[in-house]
């Protein structure tokens, strides 16, 4: 029989892949609305209908995260940065969530279903930032692959191939910077 | 072998804490349930139309005889509860030295009472800094809910919407801390309920089973809860819109009610709450009234766009409709023959109760239906509609239901 002070802590491992592929598709993400608003009707008619000064940020608990801001006529990523206030926040409970929701083995959709990430914040713009997300993932994304992340994948046209070139343009150049 | 996640999703979570005491004399239990949580001096939050109904001199006619003493009693809740309101209740229930909260009445009342709830746990004034989920984390002051409508299932659900008219927010809190801590069902607070309130409220408990059924975060616990609840409604909605002093009938409806809100709260709701959410918001239609107008159109969309909720709605057919039914339709029309049964019990509910089966019936005026449309895919619960709905595809219900 092992005495009590035999017992010792147990620290877990770190999820180092995981967090930075997170991280990494975090950036594509937070680029591609950036882009997205400037480029795409669809996106700028959502943003444009939401406050005038408007943050929105995605989460991982505990891990990375992304900060969106719109204010005085632009809508911009700012990365990873630490706010006091948001708007709208929506948080994966666990890291491993949200590297299988980026990795497309777990749907969008089905990561919200599963009650795998949630939100704070007022409800009522969300369903629109849930619109923007699937309009910036079928930009970013080609649509045998899109559609693992959304319910349902609009016609791929040859405006939305222009915007896709942008976008990643967009997010290289970013990247570079 | 088909396909596991037909029956056992790959993933689900289900939670509900929520003791339930139902029977005739359930109120006569609350007093030693309260002991047992370490409280004696509830406030109760009401309605007018509640109150006028002599439906709390039951609830304080139950404590007789025993050490509980009533704090206070707030029976001024309005129809759409306000952060104004949980206030002004919290500020009673400080003064009052209050240590408990009855909720009786239908969904605002007990949306109001988790409100207050919120207040007095918090320590605060502003709600807004509460708003969604997980944002909750002190334990609760105890609380009772007594539902007085068969309907809403807010007894056993773990969200509340408040109005700030201020900030013109609708303040909605999700947490499993608002989940009361006992639902009492006593048939004695339904019996007065009018004929036409019953068949709306019926209706509603029925919506919310059926799209907590078919709703994409269905579970079998959640299957369990919906089923039940939907053979009560079969056997039980008709008879109690027919006879409302039978309590054998009424009490069985509440049950329903509970069962589907037990099933919704978990599995969530689509495309008819969130058509009916924007039909109340904007035409005022009551909740029950727009659930049950719109059901039969929302299961028709989703029929013609997926599939696969087909074939849920066909299996629907056999909680809906009973046995007999579901073995003498074949398969082929069987998502068909759900529909047309909802459309046969709201047709029987009109006749008897007057109950309105089209949107223009309700209030609705044409020239209202894209701004409805517009407000359907901005709600909240059309995120959780198994099937992506556009504008114009929102339009097609609305139109069809009009």
């Amino acid at each position: 029989m092992k005495e009590a002070r035999d017992y010792q802590e147990i620290m877990p491992g770190k999820k180092w892949f995981a967090t930075l592929v997170t991280r990494v598709f975090f950036y594509f993400i937070g680029m591609g609305m950036q882009t997205a608003y400037r480029i795409d009707p669809d996106v700028k008619k959502e943003v444009d209908s939401w406050p005038e000064t408007f943050s929105f940020r995605m989460a991982v608990v505990g891990g990375p995260s992304m900060l969106m801001l719109k204010k005085e006529g632009s809508f911009k990523y700012l990365g990873e940065k630490e706010t006091f206030y948001c708007d709208v926040e929506m948080w994966f409970k666990n890291i491993e969530f949200a590297y299988l929701t980026m990795t497309a083995r777990i749907s969008v959709p089905n990561a919200v279903y599963h009650n795998r990430q949630f939100v704070r914040g007022n409800l009522k713009y969300m369903i629109s930032i849930i619109r923007v997300l699937n309009i910036v993932q079928t930009l970013l994304l080609p649509n045998v692959i899109a559609r693992f992340y959304i319910k349902e994948v609009p016609k791929l046209t040859f405006k939305k191939l222009v915007n896709r070139a942008i976008t990643y343009f967009n997010i290289g150049y970013g990247a570079i910077k | 072998m088909s396909n596991k996640n037909e029956v056992i999703p790959e993933y689900y979570e289900f939670f509900n804490s929520v003791k339930i005491i139902s029977g005739y004399k359930a109120l006569e239990t609350i007093s030693f349930e309260l002991g047992r949580l370490g409280a004696k001096r509830p406030i109760i939050i009401t309605d007018k139309g509640v109150a006028q109904a002599g439906l709390i001199k039951h609830v304080v006619d139950s404590f007789a005889g025993t050490d509980t003493v009533i704090g206070a009693v707030f029976d001024e809740t309005p129809q759409d509860s306000s952060n104004v309101v949980v206030n002004q209740i919290a500020a009673i229930f400080r003064a009052q030295n209050c240590d408990s909260i009855i909720a009786v009445g239908g969904g605002s009342a007990i949306d109001t009472a988790k409100g207050v709830n919120i207040v007095i746990t918090e320590n605060t004034d502003d709600l807004l800094k509460f708003m969604g989920n997980y944002r909750l984390n002190k334990p609760m002051k105890p609380f009772v809910v007594i539902p007085t409508t068969s309907g809403t299932g807010s007894e056993v659900t773990m969200v509340a919407v408040i109005a700030n008219p201020e900030k013109n927010v609708k303040m909605q809190f999700t947490s499993d801390l608002l989940l009361p801590k006992l639902a009492v069902l006593d048939p004695r607070m339904t019996m007065s309920m009018p004929p036409k309130i019953t068949a709306a409220t019926g209706m509603d408990a029925l919506t919310h089973a059926v799209e907590a059924y078919i709703g994409p975060q269905k579970n079998p616990v959640s299957d369990a809860f919906a089923s039940a609840a939907m053979n009560l409604i079969r056997e039980n909605l008709i008879a109690a819109v027919k006879e409302g002093s039978n309590k054998d009938v009424r009490l069985a409806m509440a049950n329903a009610a509970l069962l589907a809100g037990l099933a919704f709260s978990n599995s969530m709701v689509g495309v008819v709450h969130a058509s009916a959410h924007a039909t109340g918001g904007i035409c005022h239609v009551p909740h029950g009234i727009a659930n049950s107008i719109l059901l039969p159109y929302g299961l028709e969309f989703y029929i013609k766009k997926s599939p696969k909720v087909k074939a849920l709605i066909e299996n629907l057919l056999l909680p809906l409709a009973g046995p007999e039914v579901y073995v003498q339709t074949p398969q082929a029309e069987r998502a068909a023959k759900s529909v047309s049964f909802i459309r046969e019990m709201a047709g029987e509910l009109k006749k008897l109760s007057g109950l309105p089966m089209k949107l223009s019936e309700a209030g609705v005026t044409e020239d209202k239906l894209d701004e409805i449309a517009q407000a359907t895919i901005d709600d909240g619960a059309i995120a959780f509609s198994p099937v992506e709905v556009s504008l114009e595809e929102a339009k097609g219900i609305l139109k069809a239901a009009y």
